[in-house]
């Protein structure tokens, strides 16, 4: 057995874009049991965190109004 | 399993002996993997994959039961990865050829988003977190980011939610 390397590697970016959504991106796996979703996606994605999205987890730019 | 599993990279993890790759796009849910082995490959858990829940002889046997090339390894030693048993059906020598040439890391386990229900998104594993024009380094850790819009921590999870009227729909 390997010993634990004392810093790890981040496998992802994780930014809370201010007045606006999550945005993600790296290796990650996503997963929401409500939804169904169980999956990792390519390139960046954007949760939304207003409460308002018409289609969760993702932003879909209702945080605007 | 209901889970749909949609397209990405392969993912990799290791015990230092061996790495396992996975490629989720291939896997048409035979589920040998855990009904064989449980203890390592869980798909309700997250990161779904625990290296350590058995030995590499019997995470060995079981990924060579993977009918597709969902689920390949190899040794980490190369030298070892030389000459390999037909028997082996699921070695990369026979399934991935082209991962043979990937350098193992010490650690790559993908970061778990989890969406909660009615509540918060929890984010888990080794990543780094921007804020307020700060950057936080999470290693190993998680953190809780709010979902509803309530909080009065922004943008961490106070538990807020459960008095708003959020609706996750
Ligand atoms: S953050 Fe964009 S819709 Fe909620
Ligand atoms: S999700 Fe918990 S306070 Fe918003």
């Amino acid at each position: 057995m390997e010993e634990k390397k004392a810093r790890l590697k981040p496998q992802a970016e994780i930014e809370v874009i201010p007045e606006g959504p999550i945005r993600i991106k790296g290796n990650i796996i996503l997963s929401d049991v409500r939804r169904d979703i169980f999956e990792s996606p390519e390139g960046e994605i954007y949760l939304c965190r207003c409460g308002r999205s018409k289609n969760k987890p993702y932003c879909d730019g209702s945080h605007e109004k | 399993m209901e889970s749909s599993i949609k397209s990405g990279r392969g993912r990799k993890y290791t015990n230092g002996e061996i790495t396992v790759y996975w490629k989720p796009e291939s896997c048409i849910h035979a589920s040998y993997c855990y009904r064989e082995l449980i203890e390592v490959f869980d798909p309700s858990r997250r990161p779904w994959v625990d290296m350590y829940g058995a030995t590499t002889a019997e995470i060995i046997r079981t990924v060579n039961m993977c009918p597709t090339d969902a689920l390949t390894w190899k040794w980490n030693d190369e030298e070892k990865n030389r000459d390999v048993d037909p028997s082996h059906t699921n070695h990369v020598n026979f399934r991935r050829p082209e991962l043979l040439k990937d350098e193992t890391e010490a650690q790559s386990e993908p970061v778990s988003v989890r969406v909660m229900p009615q509540g918060p998104l929890i984010i888990s594993g080794t990543f780094t977190l921007k804020y307020d024009n700060k950057i936080k380094e999470v290693e190993e850790s998680a953190v809780s980011l709010c979902r509803c819009g309530a909080s009065s921590r922004m943008p961490f999870c106070d538990g807020n939610h459960r008095k708003s009227d959020f609706k996750d729909d």
